[in-house]
C-alpha cells in the first residue's frame, strides 16, 4: 500500500529515447506513431543563429502524471479508469468502452488507443509487469543513461524520492489545474 | 507470444466474406500504408512464467558493449535490462541496447549461407550449405593464389568493430597472411588515437566524473553515446559541477547542455586550439612546472606558436569565434586545470589537418597538467587476461599493403580510402583479387559509395560475413551469415580505466537460423582452405621450399602443424573453453564462475560493489580507483606543499610512453623521415574556406542509430523514421524551402535528394544530415530507400599522416527540387 | 394480439407503404434518402473492417465528425421535445397542434443519434453492461447516457399516450420527458464544460448554450417538417403556429447571438493562452463566419426581423441554411475544444513545434454522418405512413 510517484532530474536528460524504447519492450506496446506511453518533449530553441539561447532549450521527459486528482478517473463512465492500491491510475481494459472521454479530459496527452484491445492505455508505472513481479524500478528508470528518474513511495519518508523532494526544489506540470500530479520535475 | 486478437482482426475475417465489394475499395480510403508497416512488427512481452531465465550478456548494438541481463522465456527473448555490475556502462542501456531484441527477431536477417546467382550487385542468391559455401571460396582462392604466385596480399579484407573482430582479423591477417587489411579506424578515430598516442603515449580516457572544465569540440556525447563519458558528463552539466564548452558548427543535443556554445567554421578547429595555446602561453597561465618536468621541447613549441602569431584575432578570422571568447576559454581552462580536459573526440575524420589538430589538443591539455590525474585525461588500469595465441605462418610472397606510401603512417589498419582508390585507379603494385568483409558495410560507410562499388566489381571473389542483408552483402559472391550477438558467446574482454573490469558475453538464445558465430566460420574456412593453400605455398614460396627440402611426409605434416599452416588451429576450441582459460589462468576458478554467473568480474568485486541509491552503484571505493598510473618521482622542493595546491600534484614527474618519456611537443623524427611537420602548424593550403553561396557538408551520429547497422530496426525507426537535411532557416527562406520540401544537394562526386529541415541550429554555410540511412538493398524491408546515404556526396579526401578520411571537406551546392 | 389496440397505427401493404405522389420533389427526396442510406452502410462496412483507422481521429483529436453528428441529432431531438412542450406542458395555444409530429421527430432524431454513436463507441455492448454494473457517477457522459436512455423511454411513452389520446398520461410523460431531456442535454454540454484540460470549453457556457441551441434547432426542424407536410399551403391554425414560431425563434436567435458575442469577448479579453488564441482562431474561421453566423443565425434572423415573423415560406427555406449552420455549430464545438495541443513540445525530431491540432474527417466519417440524415428521413417517412401525425381539427387540436 504505497503511494508511488516519480521524481525527474530532467536537467540530465539527453533525449536519447532509451526510456521510450524500454517502455515499449517491457510493456509490449505496439510500434507506430501515436502509440506511446512515454516521450521526451523538446522545447524548440529560441534565437537566431549564431545567437541561440542555450537556456531556452530543454528536454522534458514525460508520461502519465498519475494524478492524485485525476480528471481521467473523474470522467470515466464505467470506472474503467481507477486508482489502484498504490495510487497508480490504472485502466481496466475489460471495462473500457473506448468513449475516449478520458483522452479529452487529460491535460497531459498521456493516453492513447491500444489497437489490439481497442481500449485506452497509458503509463501505469510498470505495475502489471515489473512491480508485480518483484522489481522496484520502472523500465524507463532502469534503462536511463543519466539516471533522470527516481521512482518510489511518496508516503515513505525514508524512501529516496521522499528525501530528494524534501532536499530539492521541484515543480509539477499544469499545477494550476489542480490535478495533483505525482511526477515531480527537480530544478 | 501472440498478441491478443482484437475485434477488428476477428471481423476482418468474417466481415470480409460478407462485404466483399467494400474491402477492395476500402483500403484506398484508409490512409498511410507506411504507418501500418512499422506497427506490423510486434513485441514480445514477458509472461513472467516460472520458465523465466535471466542471462547476462554484453550488448553489441554499438562499440560500447554495455552489460545487459536478458530475460528469456521458453527460448524467446522478451526484454533486455541493464546489468548494474559493469562499471563502464553504469547500469544503463540506451535505445539501441533495448532494440537488440529487434536485431535478433528481424525477419530480414541473413538466415543461411548464400551464393550469388545473378550478376554481382543484382541481389540474386541461392541458398547453399556451409560446406558448399566454403568449397566455392576455396576454389576461387586457390585459383587466385595460384595465379598470383602465393602473394597472400592478393586477398584483401575489412572488418567492422566487434567483440569477435580479433577472431576474424587473426585469421585473415595471421593465418591467410594478407597485409591488405582495412578497418574503420581510418574512417573514424585514427588521427585522434595517433595524435594523442604520439604526444602523450596513449589516447587515454577523459575522467568526466571529476573534470571541472571540458571543451568538447565536435564530439556529440549526448547523441554519439560513449560509456561512461556520456553518463558521467551529463549528470554534472548545467551548473552541477562540470563546465562544458561545446565547439561545433551545429547546435547539437550536447550543446544544449553547454555553458557556452561556440559555432565554429567547419574544419578550423586547429586554428582555435593554436589560439588557445597562444593565449595560455602569453598569459603564462599554463602549468609551468608540469611543462618543465613532463613536456619535452616545450620551449621550442612555445616559440613556434608565438612567433607564428596564432593570436585570437588571427583565429577569429578563420574560425568565426570571437577573439574575446577564445581568450576566455583559454583562461577558464587553465584556471580549472588540472581538472580541465580538451576532450579527445572519437569519430574525428574531419579535415586535412586533423592529425596536427589532435596533437595541438593533447599539448594544450598537457599544458594544464591534466594528464594521468583525477579530473583530467587518465590512462587508468587494465586487468590482464590470459593469452590465447594462434600460430601464424610466415608467407614470403606476401607483399606489403598496396597503399603504403600514400600517407606518412599507414599502419596495420590501413587507410580505407587510399587502399580502395589504389585498387581502382590502377596504381596498385599488384592486383588485389579477393575481398572479405566482416561486420562492415563499406558501401554505406566509406566516402564515395560509387568508388566502393567499383572496387567490389573489380574483385574475383567477394565474401561477406554479416547478420543483415546490407548493401555490401548485396555485392557479395558468397554470404556467410553470422549469428546475432545474442545467439553467441564471444571472446571475454577486459575493459580498462579508472574502474577496470572484465566482462563476458554469453549466449542468450539458441541460433534461430542456420547461422554461425565467426569463430566457427573461421574454423570451417580454415579446415577447407588449409591443405589446398599449403600446396600453393609449397609451389611458390621459396623459403618454405627450403624449409621442407628433404623432409619426409610425416615431418612435413609436423612442420605444417607447428608453424601454423593448419589454418583452423586456434579456432577449434569452443569460445567458452578459450574464455575459461583466459580468465581462470589469471584469476582462478572462482573468478570464472562469478564471471559466468554475473557477466562481470573484477578483483574484490564482492567487497567493493555496493548499491548507493535506487539508480547508482559503487564499483570501486574512491581510494581504489585508478587515476594516476604512470610511476613517477616526487619532486621535492621546500616551498612546494603538495597537499595544498592540486596544480602542483600534477607536477609529479611522469614517464609517458612516448619516445622522449615525456609529453612530446616536437616529433622531429616524423618530420625527418616522413615529412610530417614536427609541431602543430596551421597550413593555409590545407584549408578551403567555404565559397560564397555554397556549403560545407558535414555528417554525424544519432542517439537512436548506430551508423548503418541499425537501419532496419523497427523499434528504432519508430523513434526516428528518416534523416532530413539541416539547413539554416534564413537560407531556406531565401530559397523558398519549407519543412519537408525535397531539395537536391550536389557535390563533385554525386548528388542526392532529401527532405529539408530548416533550423536555427546550423550556420548559413553548412549543411548536415545523419549518417547511416539510404540503404539500397531491397532485402531490407524497412531500411530500403529510407532516408539518404551521405557517402553518395562525401568526397574521398584523406589527410596525409594516417590516410584518415577527411569527411568535412566536401563543398556542395543546394537547390530546391 | 392486435397491435392496433395498444398503439393505433395505419395498416399498409408493402405496395401502399412505398407509394407516394410522384412529384419531382418527392422523387428527389426518395433518391436522396436511398443514396444517403447506402453511403452510410458503405461507411459502416469500412468501419467494421478497419475500426477507428477508417476515421481521421488521432491521439490528440480523439473526437471527430461522428461525435459532432451525434450531438447534432440529440440536440435536434431535445429541441423538438422542448418546443413541443411549449404546447402541452406550458399550454401555449399555438404550439398545441404540433405534439405528435414533434415527438415523433424527437424519437427519430435520438434513435438516429444513437445509431451514429454506435459506430464511434468502441464497445457499445460493454457500455450497456458496465454503465449499469460499475457506473462512474462523476462522469458527465454517464449521466448523459443514462438520462438520454430514460428520456427516450419517456418520450416513447408520451407518443404512445398521444396516439391513444390519453391526455392525462401524455402530459405527465411529456413533462417527465422534458425535465429528463433538459437534464440530459445540459449534461451533454457539461461533458465539455467540465473539462479542466480545455480552457476554451471549460465553464458554464456549454451546458446553458446547449439548451438554447436545442430550441433553435427544434424551431428550424419544425419549419422544415411543417413546410414539407403542407407543401407551403398552410391551414390557418398551422399558419398561426408558424408565425408564432418565427417570432419565438427571432427571440431565441437574438439571445443566441448575445450569448455568442459575450462568449467571444470573455474568451478574448485578457489574452489567456489556450483560450484567447483558440477563440480568435474560431471566430476568424470560415466554419464560424459563413456556417454558424451567416447561414445559422443571420439569414433566418434578418428574414424574421424584416418580415416581423410573417414570411413563413422564406423561413422554411431559411431553415435549410439554418440547419447547415447548426451542423457547423456542432462540428466547431467538437473540433475547437480539441484545437489546443495538450503537449506543446515536439516529441519527434524533424517536425515543426506543435501548433493547433489538425483534423480532417475522412470520407468514411462523412458517409456515416451525412448518411444518417438519410436514415432519419426514412424513419420519418415511415412514421408519417404508420401514424397520424397531424393535429386533430377539433378545438383541442392535439
Amino acid at each position: 500500500m504505497a503511494r508511488y510517484g516519480m521524481a525527474l532530474d530532467y536537467k540530465s536528460c539527453i533525449n536519447c529515447k532509451a526510456c521510450e524504447s524500454a517502455c515499449k519492450e517491457e510493456n509490449g506496446i505496439l510500434l507506430g506513431a501515436d502509440s506511446h506511453r512515454i516521450w521526451v518533449g523538446v522545447k524548440e530553441i529560441e534565437g537566431v543563429f549564431p545567437d541561440l539561447s542555450i537556456g531556452s532549450t530543454s528536454f522534458e521527459p514525460s508520461q502519465c502524471q498519475q494524478c492524485d486528482n485525476a480528471p481521467c478517473q473523474e470522467v470515466c463512465p464505467t470506472n474503467a479508469t481507477y486508482y489502484d492500491d498504490n495510487g497508480v491510475v490504472r485502466v481496466n481494459p475489460d471495462q473500457c468502452i473506448l468513449c475516449t472521454y478520458c483522452m479529452q479530459a487529460c491535460p497531459y496527452d498521456a493516453r492513447y488507443i491500444d489497437d489490439r484491445t481497442l481500449t485506452v492505455d497509458k503509463c501505469n508505472f510498470c505495475s502489471d509487469t515489473r512491480l508485480m513481479n518483484g522489481e522496484t524500478t520502472t523500465a524507463c528508470q532502469a534503462t536511463c543513461p543519466t539516471k533522470v528518474r527516481i521512482f518510489g513511495d511518496l508516503d515513505d519518508p525514508e524512501s529516496e524520492i521522499s528525501q530528494v523532494l524534501k532536499a530539492r526544489e521541484h515543480h509539477t506540470l499544469k499545477t494550476h489545474l489542480g490535478t495533483k500530479p505525482k511526477l515531480y520535475y527537480l530544478t | 507470444m501472440k498478441t491478443e486478437i482484437s475485434r477488428r482482426r476477428f471481423l476482418q475475417g468474417s466481415a470480409a466474406l460478407t462485404i466483399v465489394g467494400v474491402s477492395g475499395a476500402a483500403s484506398s480510403l484508409i490512409e498511410s500504408e507506411e504507418k501500418a508497416k512499422i506497427s506490423d512488427y510486434g513485441l514480445n512481452k514477458t509472461q513472467w512464467s516460472d520458465k523465466l531465465q535471466e542471462i547476462s550478456t554484453l550488448c553489441e548494438m554499438c562499440v560500447n558493449k554495455c552489460a545487459a541481463i536478458a530475460r528469456v522465456e521458453n527460448g524467446v527473448l522478451t526484454k533486455l535490462n541493464p546489468n548494474p555490475l559493469f562499471p563502464k556502462s553504469r547500469n544503463m542501456l540506451c535505445a539501441r541496447g533495448n532494440a537488440g531484441i529487434q536485431a535478433l527477431d528481424d525477419p530480414d536477417r541473413l538466415k543461411y549461407p548464400l551464393i550469388r546467382a545473378g550478376e554481382r550487385g543484382e541481389g540474386k542468391f541461392t541458398r547453399v550449405t556451409w560446406d558448399e559455401a566454403y568449397e566455392y571460396i576455396k576454389d576461387k582462392m586457390v585459383k587466385i593464389l595460384d595465379e598470383e604466385k602465393d602473394n597472400r596480399s592478393a586477398i584483401g579484407c575489412c572488418a567492422g568493430e566487434g567483440m569477435a573482430e580479433h577472431t576474424y582479423t587473426s585469421f585473415m591477417q595471421g593465418k591467410i597472411g594478407t597485409a591488405n587489411f582495412v578497418n574503420h579506424s581510418s574512417i573514424c578515430l585514427a588521427t585522434t588515437i595517433g595524435g594523442y598516442t604520439l604526444t602523450l603515449g596513449g589516447y587515454g580516457q577523459a575522467d568526466l566524473e571529476n573534470a571541472e572544465y571540458v571543451i568538447m569540440a565536435g564530439a556529440n556525447r549526448a547523441e554519439a553515446i560513449v560509456t561512461p563519458d556520456t553518463m558521467d558528463l551529463f549528470k554534472r552539466t548545467k551548473g552541477r559541477g562540470a563546465k562544458l564548452v561545446v565547439v561545433d558548427p551545429r547546435f547539437t543535443n550536447t550543446a544544449s547542455h553547454a555553458d557556452t556554445w561556440l559555432p565554429i567554421e567547419v574544419g578550423t578547429d586547429l586554428a582555435f586550439v593554436l589560439a588557445l595555446t597562444y593565449v595560455a602561453l602569453t598569459d603564462e597561465s599554463y602549468n609551468k612546472k608540469f611543462a618543465k618536468e613532463n613536456m619535452s621541447d616545450f620551449e621550442t613549441y612555445k616559440e613556434h606558436v608565438i612567433s607564428n602569431n596564432y593570436t585570437p584575432e588571427w583565429a577569429e578570422d578563420i574560425t568565426g569565434i570571437k577573439a574575446e571568447e577564445i581568450r576566455k576559454v583559454s583562461r577558464d581552462f587553465m584556471a580549472h586545470a588540472p581538472r580541465a580536459i580538451y576532450y579527445q573526440g572519437r569519430r574525428t575524420a574531419w579535415s586535412l589537418q586533423d592529425y596536427q589538430l589532435r596533437r595541438a589538443q593533447a599539448i594544450f591539455s598537457a599544458m594544464g597538467g591534466g594528464i594521468d590525474i583525477k579530473g583530467g585525461i587518465i590512462f587508468g588500469k587494465t586487468l590482464p587476461l590470459g593469452e590465447h595465441r594462434t600460430n601464424s605462418p610466415i608467407y614470403d610472397n606476401a607483399e606489403v599493403r598496396i597503399e603504403k606510401g600514400k600517407a606518412a603512417l599507414i599502419g596495420g589498419s590501413g587507410s580505407w580510402i587510399a587502399w580502395r582508390n589504389t585498387i581502382i585507379d590502377g596504381t596498385a603494385p599488384y592486383p588485389v583479387r579477393a575481398f572479405f568483409a566482416y561486420k562492415q558495410n563499406p558501401m554505406l560507410s566509406v566516402p564515395n559509395t560509387a568508388k566502393t562499388k567499383q572496387m567490389l566489381e573489380k574483385m574475383d571473389l567477394v565474401v561477406v560475413i554479416d547478420t543483415m542483408p546490407s548493401d555490401t552483402v548485396m555485392m557479395a559472391d558468397v554470404v556467410l551469415p553470422e549469428s546475432v550477438y545474442l545467439e553467441r558467446e564471444d571472446p571475454v574482454k577486459t575493459f580498462g580505466g579508472a574502474e577496470p573490469s572484465i566482462a563476458l558475453r554469453k549466449k542468450v538464445v539458441d541460433a534461430k537460423y542456420d547461422t554461425k558465430p565467426v569463430i566457427e566460420i573461421m574454423r570451417g574456412l580454415g579446415e577447407k582452405l588449409s591443405k589446398p593453400l599449403f600446396e600453393i605455398s609449397k609451389k611458390y614460396d621459396e623459403s618454405l621450399q627450403e624449409e621442407l627440402e628433404g623432409l619426409t611426409e610425416e615431418e612435413v605434416l609436423e612442420y605444417y602443424n607447428e608453424n601454423g599452416y593448419d589454418l583452423a588451429d586456434g579456432y577449434r576450441h569452443s569460445q567458452e573453453t578459450i574464455n575459461h582459460h583466459m580468465v581462470a589462468s589469471v584469476y582462478g576458478e572462482e573468478a570464472w564462475k562469478t564471471l559466468r554467473e554475473k557477466g562481470v568480474f573484477y578483483p574484490d568485486m564482492d567487497k567493493y560493489f555496493k548499491k548507493k541509491s535506487v539508480n547508482a552503484y559503487q564499483y570501486y571505493p574512491e581510494h581504489k580507483k585508478s587515476y594516476s598510473m604512470i610511476e613517477g618521482q616526487l619532486i621535492n622542493e621546500p616551498y612546494h606543499d603538495t597537499c595544498v595546491d592540486t596544480k602542483e600534484i600534477s607536477v609529479l614527474k611522469k614517464e609517458f610512453r612516448t619516445a622522449t618519456k615525456k609529453v612530446a611537443c616536437v616529433l622531429s623524427n616524423l618530420e625527418k623521415k616522413k615529412g610530417v611537420p614536427s609541431m602543430p602548424v596551421w597550413n593555409d593550403e590545407l584549408y578551403t574556406p567555404t565559397p560564397k553561396g555554397k556549403f560545407k557538408f558535414i555528417t554525424g551520429r544519432h542517439g537512436q542509430f548506430t551508423q548503418s547497422a541499425t537501419a532496419n530496426n523497427a523499434l528504432l525507426i519508430d523513434l526516428l523514421s528518416e534523416n532530413y537535411l539541416w539547413i539554416n532557416k534564413r537560407i531556406a527562406k531565401e530559397k523558398d524551402i519549407e519543412l519537408g520540401d525535397m531539395v537536391e544537394v550536389e557535390s563533385s562526386i554525386g548528388k542526392i535528394q532529401i527532405k529539408a529541415y530548416p533550423t536555427e541550429k546550423i550556420g548559413p554555410n553548412v549543411l548536415f544530415f545523419v549518417h547511416g540511412f539510404g540503404a539500397e538493398s531491397s532485402e531490407l524491408t524497412l531500411a530500403h530507400q529510407r532516408g539518404v546515404n551521405d557517402n553518395l556526396i562525401i568526397e574521398d579526401q584523406y589527410e596525409n599522416t594516417f590516410g584518415s578520411a577527411a569527411m568535412h571537406e566536401t563543398i556542395v551546392n543546394l537547390r530546391r527540387v | 394480439m392486435d397491435l392496433n389496440k395498444i398503439l393505433p397505427y395505419n395498416k399498409h401493404t408493402v405496395k401502399s407503404f412505398f407509394s407516394f405522389d410522384f412529384t419531382v420533389l418527392n422523387i428527389f427526396m426518395f433518391l436522396l434518402s436511398i443514396g444517403l442510406v447506402t453511403a452510410m452502410f458503405y461507411g459502416i462496412g469500412v468501419y467494421l473492417i478497419h475500426g477507428h483507422h477508417a476515421y481521421g481521429v488521432t491521439r490528440s483529436h480523439a473526437w471527430g465528425l461522428l461525435i459532432a453528428m451525434y450531438v447534432f441529432f440529440v440536440v435536434s431531438s431535445t429541441g423538438l421535445c422542448i418546443m413541443s412542450s411549449l404546447g402541452h406542458v406550458f399550454n401555449i395555444k399555438e404550439f398545441q397542434i404540433i405534439g405528435k409530429r414533434a415527438i415523433a421527430g424527437a424519437i427519430i432524431m435520438i434513435l438516429t443519434g444513437f445509431a451514429v454513436i454506435a459506430f464511434e463507441i468502441g464497445h457499445p455492448v460493454r457500455m450497456v453492461i458496465y454503465n449499469v454494473l460499475t457506473p462512474g457517477l462523476t462522469s458527465a457522459i454517464w449521466w448523459m447516457g443514462t438520462l438520454y436512455g430514460l428520456y427516450l423511454f419517456f418520450i416513447i411513452l408520451e407518443f404512445f399516450f398521444l396516439n391513444n389520446k390519453i391526455h392525462k398520461y401524455s402530459k405527465i410523460f411529456g413533462l417527465a420527458g422534458l425535465i429528463v431531456g433538459l437534464a440530459a442535454h445540459s449534461n451533454l454540454g457539461a461533458v465539455f464544460g467540465f473539462l479542466v484540460s480545455r480552457p476554451v470549453a471549460n465553464g458554464v457556457f456549454y451546458p446553458l448554450y446547449f439548451i438554447l441551441s436545442a430550441m433553435v434547432t427544434g424551431s428550424y426542424l419544425l419549419f422544415l417538417m411543417y413546410g414539407w407536410r403542407y407543401k407551403m399551403k398552410f391551414p390557418p391554425e398551422v399558419e398561426k403556429f408558424m408565425i408564432t414560431l418565427a417570432q419565438v425563434l427571432g427571440l431565441l436567435l437574438a439571445i443566441l447571438m448575445f450569448f455568442e458575442i459575450w462568449r467571444a469577448l470573455t474568451h478574448l479579453y485578457g489574452h489567456m493562452p489556450e483560450r484567447a488564441d483558440i477563440m480568435l482562431h474560431m471566430i476568424t474561421s470560415k466554419n464560424f463566419l459563413i456556417g454558424e453566423v451567416l447561414l445559422g443565425m443571420l439569414i433566418p434572423f434578418v428574414i424574421i426581423v424584416y418580415s416581423k415573423g410573417r414570411a413563413i415560406k422564406a423561413m422554411v427555406y431559411a431553415s435549410i441554411t439554418g440547419m447547415i449552420g447548426i451542423f457547423w455549430m456542432r462540428y466547431d464545438l467538437v473540433h475547437d475544444t480539441q484545437l489546443a495541443p495538450m503537449l506543446k513540445l515536439k516529441i519527434h525530431e524533424y517536425v515543426a513545434a506543435p501548433g493547433l491540432v489538425e483534423y480532417t474527417p475522412t470520407a468514411v466519417e462523412w458517409m456515416i454522418s451525412i448518411g444518417a440524415i438519410g436514415v432519419a428521413f426514412m424513419w420519418y417517412y415511415a412514421a408519417d405512413k404508420f401514424f397520424d401525425l397531424d393535429h386533430s381539427t377539433d378545438n383541442n387540436g392535439q
